[in-house]
């Protein structure tokens, strides 16, 4: 069974925890990826690597517009084209009129979350264009019609079987598992595809402001040929993607790697200044760069900017117990797991469009120990749920029980009584059931329907007190 | 107001509110003195060439180190003939000895550092694939079923096994993209203890910024291209090349 992210947020949870598949792929595979990334900062003093970074980027959100304006002058000076794009439809608009303006039929992509985001697949096939993902994964789920579950990994949800059936009903792949033809076969195939594409798009894994750089970090080396085949060549950029020197990028290149899958470096970082010169063999003739805003302005105005200083290395999933249970689809939003829990409400232009997110989780607090930034997610999901109280967000039960909740502590007499009259009614009900209570009506059934809940003590403290104070008395 | 100003505006807006919870107002850039040097390699070169060795066979990649730029002459030219032997072997169709085996997409032989390269390779029947445009249809077919790429560095890392191929000019960016395997020539001179002891140089000698720019690309590399999409099995050759072989020579002579 799949899980259908279109469907109410506790039946996707349930399609979730109903598919083994999912919870055997994505445990197995999140484990490996935090085991890694835990080894990998280990080796080195990865405490004191995440508190420079974490430093590094504090400052950029601190002087972000300046950093901003730095970036685009040189980005401009290199010959590149700077784009600016407020939502989904500017930036969807943007793209599609660059590949317009070029006759363009065939793009080629490279994994990125930010092109997710602005659903640009959609919005190009819409405009006549065809698109390839060109990231195994991507393309894996690209041939089966889903979007990706995890920021690093997108076809993390799957077990080689089922990705053996995409192949071998999209691609008419022979009947095999071995992983090696596999790849091969995927690697034919995009290949025609990168030497014939008019356009290629990336996401940006970090943008260099004092040199207008824009780097993209692959294993797979699609992030290079993206950049390096096709005439044009256009990378949409989350705002906030920000380093202010070369060697702030070498910092954070290497925590992202640590963090994402536990490398030193990434097999591929490409470092793209601008297009290519007269008399440069090979390269794109233009290079745009969409800054894309799509919600991170009201985010930053709202209190969360802490937030905008991740870096999508997926260490936040990889460690959550939840999203080890659950998966990426079960959130239901581009971004999942921790960070996706906070930055989807957080981005979007009501934060309760997504007021479950901020409950989807355990606030065990093992996002922060995994995040190289050291971002607070478990607070930014309390302050989360704070504001959505106070937009009136919460469910009218929840509302009710907490008002009859402070009448009740408000009256003492109230709660004596109240007291006496539980401890009564759960012990008789509690006797008739051997000992413990073994039902509950709705709501309070979400407790007995995993485990008993004990009866109520027959004495009150307050009772105990009294009677043993006479007692000494006496005595 | 366009997009542009809407977004630089509303961000200083944000900036300006006293109460903001993040970020700090005091929060300084990270300097020069204080960023950290996340790896460490240490000894002389040749130390550091066994580190680089070290490293790389750690990524899948293979390596050489020579003491002079004649053995690196000879060891390219063996190299790239076991490969021709190596495409012949796993070929087992008709064309078993197809004429592109002998094709090699390289970067001019003057930016390799190994002097009397072109002559040995076409001595040995090799044919270099020299395209000046990429983009011009016949020269991109030209090079689609070229197997093996030959390469130099910008610099290499020690630490880590890295090394970073720059573009521009006759150097192609798809020397070290497109062809299966990739042979890449690294000069000790080429050769750092870390990525950060190279920025450091560059940065000191006044031209950090200036040459990143300069370099319209630039690519770090760390071994052959791979992926673990395929429910975690790690496989080789995704989209760059599936064998990466350096081959490190001593032109210091310490």
């Amino acid at each position: 069974m799949q899980v259908d992210i279109h469907a109410p947020y506790k039946d996707r949870i349930r399609q979730a925890l109903g598919d083994p598949n999912l919870r055997v792929a994505v445990s197995k595979a999140t484990d490996r990826m935090d085991n890694a990334r835990n080894a990998s900062m280990d080796e080195i003093e990865g405490e004191r690597l995440r508190s420079q970074l974490r430093q590094m980027k504090q400052n950029v959100l601190r002087n972000w517009p300046d950093y901003l304006q730095e970036l685009e002058t040189n980005l401009r000076q290199n010959g590149c084209v700077v784009h600016w794009a407020e939502g989904i439809e500017d930036a969807q608009a943007i793209v599609k009129d660059i590949a317009l303006q070029n006759s363009a039929k065939l793009v080629v992509k490279a994994k990125s979350m930010a092109t997710e985001e602005i659903h640009l697949n959609h919005a190009m096939e819409e405009a006549g264009l065809r698109v390839v993902e060109t990231d195994l994964g991507e393309y894996i789920i690209q041939l089966a019609d889903e979007p990706p579950s995890h920021i690093v990994a997108p076809v993390i949800h799957k077990r080689m079987e089922e990705i053996a059936e995409v192949f071998q009903e999209k691609l008419d792949m022979p009947v095999t598992r071995d992983p090696t033809k596999m790849t091969s076969l995927a690697r034919a195939r995009l290949r025609k595809e990168f030497f014939a594409a008019d356009i290629g798009i990336s996401g940006c894994n970090f943008a260099i402001a004092e040199t207008g750089t824009i780097c993209i970090v692959t294993n797979e080396g699609n992030g290079r040929m993206v950049s390096s085949m096709p005439r044009v060549y256009v990378a949409v950029m989350g705002i906030e993607k920000l380093v202010p020197t070369v060697e702030d990028a070498f910092l954070q290149l290497q925590a992202l790697c640590r963090s994402a899958t536990g490398q030193q470096f990434t097999v591929y970082c490409s470092m793209t200044s601008g297009p290519r010169r007269k008399g440069d063999v090979d390269g794109p003739e233009q290079v745009h760069v969409v800054l894309l805003d799509n919600g991170r302005t009201r985010m930053f105005a709202r209190g969360y900017g802490e937030a905008l200083m991740c870096i999508r290395c997926g260490a936040c999933l990889n460690a959550c117990p939840v999203y080890q249970e659950i998966g990426g689809h079960a959130y239901g939003s581009t971004y999942n797991g921790p960070i996706g829990a906070v930055i989807t409400p957080a981005l979007a232009p009501e934060i309760t469009q997504f007021k479950e997110l901020p409950h989807a989780t355990s606030l065990c607090g093992a996002c922060r120990e995994a995040c190289p930034v050291k971002i607070d997610l478990p607070r930014l999901l309390l302050d989360l749920r704070s504001d959505l109280v106070q937009q009136g967000a919460s469910p009218t039960t929840e509302a009710l029980g907490i008002k009859s909740y402070s009448a009740l502590m408000s009256s003492r007499r109230m709660y004596e009584s109240l007291g006496k009259l539980a401890s009564i009614g759960s012990n008789v009900y509690a006797g008739m059931s051997g000992g413990n209570i073994k039902f509950m009506p709705p709501p309070l059934n979400g407790w007995t329907a995993y485990r008993d809940f004990a009866p109520f003590a027959r004495k009150s403290f307050r009772d105990w007190w009294k009677e043993r104070s006479k007692k000494r008395q006496r005595a | 107001m366009s997009t542009r100003d809407n977004i630089l505006a509303s961000l200083r807006e944000t900036l300006r509110q006293p109460d903001l919870p993040f970020p700090l107002l005091d929060s300084p850039p990270l300097t020069q003195a204080e960023r950290m040097t996340v790896t460490s390699a240490s000894g002389g070169l040749w130390a550091q060439a066994e580190r680089f060795a070290q490293e790389i066979a750690a990524v899948k990649g293979t390596c050489e180190l020579l003491e002079t730029e004649t053995e690196a002459r000879l060891a390219i030219v063996s190299r790239l003939q076991i490969w021709v032997e190596e495409e012949q072997a796993a070929r087992k169709t008709a064309d078993a000895e197809r004429a592109e085996d002998w094709d090699v997409l390289c970067w001019p032989p003057a930016q390799l550092h190994v002097e009397g390269l072109t002559h040995i390779l076409k001595e040995t029947g090799f044919k270099l694939i020299e395209p000046t445009d990429l983009h011009d249809p016949e020269q991109r077919e030209r090079i689609r079923p070229v197997r093996a790429g030959v390469t130099s560095v910008e610099a290499a890392f020690a630490s880590t096994g890295s090394f970073v191929v720059g573009a521009g000019g006759a150097n192609a960016r798809a020397a070290s993209l497109t062809p299966f395997r990739h042979l890449v020539v690294v000069p000790f001179s080429r050769l750092f203890a870390t990525a950060e002891d190279w920025l450091a140089e560059m940065r000191y000698a006044g031209g950090l910024d200036a040459y990143i720019r300069r370099s319209r690309n630039i690519s770090i590399v760390t071994g052959p291209s791979k992926s673990a999409d395929l429910e975690g099995n790690l496989t080789l050759g995704v989209h760059g090349p599936k064998v990466v072989h350096a081959i490190l020579f001593d032109d210091v002579q310490e």
